[in-house]
């Protein structure tokens, strides 16, 4: 009398494990690939299919994403947005990293708290705060920021701040203080200890943070809407959101959706990429690396 | 004395100006906009009829305040708001568990050979933007779309208009949207479990199921805990999923309520007021987090 | 002068909750082997740490040839490290190792290519300029360490434990090879260890420490034979550390037999310790007549190939551990066996009862006593 298959193998799949993970990742990417996929529909209805056709790419002359003003134009925002991102929080984080990481001194705590702040927080709690002293208060420096571009960026890093700050400092964790010991004890004075041998080591946590600062301004909506002022401030969120229900938005608005799917999912891999490969001389493993990009060590 | 210079760890002088701009970037772009807040919902409104905040604690006005605390209670003009806040939040949360927990489960400690491939389908969400996700669903749930299509088939004559003040929907989109956020803490967590725990349970006696009830279970509970802050944290302010996917007040949340008044023009305390009224409820979180995870640490030590 | 002196005056090291390192007193001769000894917790890295300028001292001097250089910053010190785990920059190759310091001196290209090539051929590292350290071997690894200190002609080269991540086999070929480099170069080594065989084989001198002070300061063979205190007598190998009885001019009684004891504190009176190293002891057959011996039972005989431990129960009670040689006899040490165990004069030592060091319980084969750290070292 042969054993059930459950007694047979006691470390065995459970089939009802599998059918329910797959189904989950179907369930979480189908939806999102048929959005994708719609964006080359022939005809104007993003829910009917009615043929395939690249013309909400390129091929219409005036309602395509590159031919439509208002759309190309939520891209280059976008893009400008994410670059300013980038190059603002980027060092500033690092720097941040650096300090929190190694100051001991009274306030360390509280500046440590500080910075998880914009991470705990709704960010409707940030958008309504930044909105406030923006409008309301007349004091230098806030007075001297409007609201459009410049309120935008300085929203977006204000959170990018604290995702810099969680992937630097684990990686400095990671190096720990010896190699930059082994430098001052052979000559080089603290600050070329640091530029010739800790940045070195922090290169590829640097750039992977670049990317997810990147990532994460791209996709931002409350605080960027929050911050704009007026149809020349919109990026593609924003776009998405006040177009999305709209009876008379084209499949072109799923075009420029894909093309933010695409950057990001790039910039992510690449990201990935960069911190696990190049970083590999004391590097954390491709599972713990995914979690550390994921920025939810912080929080956690 | 060259105090200054000599040893990492009398250096902390140094390391502090590092932190410097950082910390000057967050006083006045978190700090000083929090007090904004805080003196904005202790405002009033002036002759112009403008909202105006109270910067001195001298002119603080209650009013707003109360107004927003008393409303925010059963039976206010705001209850209704918090209310499927509370309900939308924890329905949510229970169906990102259940849904969530077994996918993280099975990534984490029986896929072999696609597990990397699942680790980057896990991911995936995690990056793609939540108004495409939401934009999708608009798609699929509208009244021609594959959803009704699909219930039209089975023989359903007249499917429900998803996208106009249906609970059900947000539900969807929320657990949709926040899912990715669940799943990948409670993923690492149990990844990190030592297996010889288990197996020293099952070589012990237990069953599957029990070594999971009384070994994985338990020491997954921190990163449980992690993934449902995760998710609860940002789905209080949510208001977006809403105006997306029902666009209707009958379903709004609290979100709403803020970014209605907040936006709108002449009740800005109101709406800073409510915002308090939301930090308050997160706060009361935010405790029994802090609380349950000092206790997990205590029992798991 | 001679370069590569170092005197350390009262130097002490205070860390929050506990004292590192409790006011030493050392002097370092110019070009010597010396070493730091002791238990981890012991204070000996902290002190190293100190030399080289990471820790600051809270009291006390660290003068290196004639200049008090406490505060004085890592950087601008003639005092270079071995760190532990080498530390080598994994993002320059071994070349760029060697020439880190030499660059950071702004020597001209030419000699710094010259000196590294010098300092290579001194480690024999050849043909490995261009590898990254994640593709070296250990062993190499510590080579490139050593280069990338040496290359700098510092006054004083300091190492932290640098063999201890190394496989026993390569730990004992570089310990004869790092003290012929020592003598090679004539550089003052100040070497820290917790092994002691180690410190034994390579130093000219060993300051055994112990809780943040020094026990003992000496050559290994006067730490070795001439232990001052309880606690060297029983880091260093094993002790036979027993209680006895003195009545001065080296007259002890252990149980009932009365021995003599040729060195320590031969006048001392009343309660002491007495210890013998088990090399020293001979097992006669049992009866045999001669002075200073006390009979007793062999336990259990462990064969370790080079020689037999042999433990044995005194009828005095105590336990005592002889090292016999293996000669080839088929003399049988069987459990059971009467023996007199036979301590020779000179080889029978005095302590006077000191603070810490607990007896090593006979039958350990390399005894080292592990004591609870109380700080960090």
């Amino acid at each position: 009398m042969s054993l059930p298959a459950r007694l047979r193998n006691p470390w065995g799949k459970p089939r009802f494990l599998v059918a329910t993970t797959w189904l989950y990742m179907a369930w979480a990417l189908l939806p999102v690939v048929v959005a994708m996929l719609f964006s080359f529909n022939q005809g104007h209805s993003r829910s009917v299919w009615q043929g395939f056709s690249i013309r909400w790419w390129w091929g219409d002359p005036s309602q395509s994403i590159f031919h439509d003003s208002l759309y190309t134009h939520a891209l280059v925002h976008s893009l400008s947005l994410a670059a300013l991102d980038m190059v603002i929080a980027t060092p500033l984080g690092v720097l941040l990293a650096l300090g929190l990481a190694r100051w001991r001194g009274r306030g360390s705590g509280a500046a440590n708290g500080l910075m998880l702040v914009p991470l705990v927080t709704p960010e409707i709690v940030m958008a309504v705060s930044l909105l406030l002293v923006f409008t309301q208060l007349s004091l230098v420096p806030f007075s001297l920021v409007h609201l459009g571009t410049v309120a935008q960026v300085v929203g977006q890093v204000t959170f990018s701040l604290s995702y810099v700050v969680v992937i630097v400092r684990g990686r400095l964790a990671g190096i720990g203080p010896e190699y930059e010991e082994a430098a001052r004890d052979l000559g080089a004075t603290p600050v070329a200890a640091l530029r010739l041998v800790l940045l070195p080591l922090l290169a590829p946590a640097i750039l992977a943070s670049m990317l997810i600062v990147f990532a994460l301004s791209i996709d931002d909506f409350v605080v960027t809407q929050y911050m704009s002022s007026n149809a020349s401030t919109t990026t593609i969120p924003m776009f998405l959101y006040a177009n999305a229900r709209g009876g008379t938005t084209t499949p072109a608005l799923n075009a420029l959706a894909s093309i933010l799917v695409v950057t990001t999912l790039f910039g992510v891999g690449i990201a990935y990429a960069v911190y696990s490969v190049l970083g590999r001389r004391a590097a954390p493993s491709g599972v713990s690396a995914l979690r550390e990009l994921s920025g939810l060590e912080a929080a956690a | 004395m060259g105090g200054g210079q000599v040893g990492l760890t009398t250096r902390s002088a140094y390391w502090r100006g590092f932190a410097i701009p950082g910390v000057v970037w967050l006083c006045l772009f978190v700090v000083v906009p929090a007090y904004a807040v805080l003196a904005m919902a202790l405002g009033k409104v002036n002759l112009l009829l403008e909202p105006v905040p109270a910067w001195s604690p001298g002119a603080w006005n209650p009013g707003w305040v109360s107004k927003a605390f008393s409303g925010a209670l059963p039976g206010g003009e705001y209850w209704p708001a918090v209310r499927n806040t509370l309900v939308y939040v924890s329905v949510s949360l229970a169906l990102c568990f259940a849904i969530g927990y077994p996918v993280a489960y099975y990534v984490a400690r029986h896929a072999k050979r696609s597990k990397t491939l699942l680790i980057v389908l896990m991911v995936i969400p995690f990056w793609v933007s939540y108004l495409l996700r939401m934009l999708a669903w608009i798609g699929l749930l509208s009244s021609d779309g594959y959803v009704n299509k699909l219930l039209i088939d089975i023989g359903i004559a007249h499917p429900p208009d998803w996208l106009n003040g249906n609970a059900y929907s947000v539900i969807l989109a929320l657990v949709y949207g926040y899912i990715p956020y669940f799943i990948l803490p409670v993923f690492a967590g149990i990844d990190r479990i030592d297996q010889s725990q288990i197996e020293a349970a099952r070589d012990l006696g237990a069953t599957p199921w029990q070594a999971f009830l009384r070994v994985t279970l338990p020491l997954s509970r921190p990163a449980i805990l992690a993934g449902a802050a995760l998710v609860v944290l940002p789905m209080f302010g949510d208001y977006y999923t809403n105006d997306l996917i029902s666009a209707s007040p009958r379903t709004n949340m609290l979100g709403n309520e803020i970014n209605l008044f907040v936006q709108g023009g002449p009740e800005k305390n109101l709406g800073a007021a409510l915002v308090l009224v939301l930090m308050a409820i997160l706060a009361v979180l935010m405790l029994y987090y802090v609380y349950a995870t000092a206790r997990d640490a205590r029992r798991l030590a | 002068m001679a370069s590569g002196g170092v005197e350390l005056r009262g130097l002490t090291k205070r860390f929050e909750d506990a004292v590192a390192v409790d006011g030493i007193d050392a002097t370092i001769e110019p070009g010597e082997f010396f070493s730091l000894l002791g238990p981890s917790g012991c204070g000996k890295t902290t002190t190293l740490r100190m030399i080289a300028g990471f820790e600051q001292p809270t009291a006390g001097q660290i003068v290196l040839d004639g200049v008090d250089v406490a505060a004085v910053p890592p950087h601008e010190r003639n005092v270079h490290t071995v760190f532990q785990s080498y530390a080598l920059f994994p993002h320059l190759d071994v070349f760029g190792n060697i020439a880190f310091g030499l660059r950071r001196r702004r020597v001209g290209k030419d000699e710094v290519r010259r000196r590294v090539a010098e300092a290579i051929e001194l480690v024999e590292l050849g043909g490995l300029e261009h590898r990254r350290p994640r593709q070296l071997s250990g062993g190499q690894q510590q080579r490139v360490a050593l280069a990338r200190a040496l290359v700098l002609r510092p006054a004083v080269l300091l190492l932290d434990e640098p063999l201890g991540a190394l496989d026993a086999k390569i730990r004992k070929q570089l310990r004869l090879e790092l003290k012929a480099l020592q003598e090679e170069v004539g550089i003052t080594f100040v070497f820290v260890t917790h092994d002691q065989e180690e410190a034994l084989s390579m130093s000219d001198r060993i300051a055994v420490m112990n809780g943040g002070r020094i026990e003992q300061i000496g050559t290994p063979e006067a730490v070795y034979e001439q232990p001052a205190t309880v606690f060297v007598a029983d880091f260093l190998g094993v002790s036979n550390l027993m209680d006895a009885e003195a009545f001065g001019d080296g007259v002890v009684r252990i149980g009932e037999f009365r021995l003599r004891a040729g060195c320590g504190e031969v006048a001392a009176h009343g309660a002491v310790k007495v210890v013998a190293r088990p090399e020293r002891l001979a097992l006669l057959p049992h009866g045999a007549p001669r002075e200073n011996c006390v009979p007793g039972m062999v336990e259990r005989t462990v064969y370790v190939g080079a020689n037999l431990q042999v433990i044995t129960r005194l009828a005095t009670g105590e336990t005592v551990q002889a090292s016999i040689a293996n000669t080839g006899e088929s003399t049988t040490y069987a459990s059971g066996t009467p023996v007199a165990v036979h301590v020779p004069v000179d080889a029978l030592r005095v302590l006077a009862p000191s603070t810490g060091g607990a007896a090593t319980p006979p039958g350990e084969v390399t005894a080292e006593p592990e004591r609870a750290p109380a700080v960090a070292s």
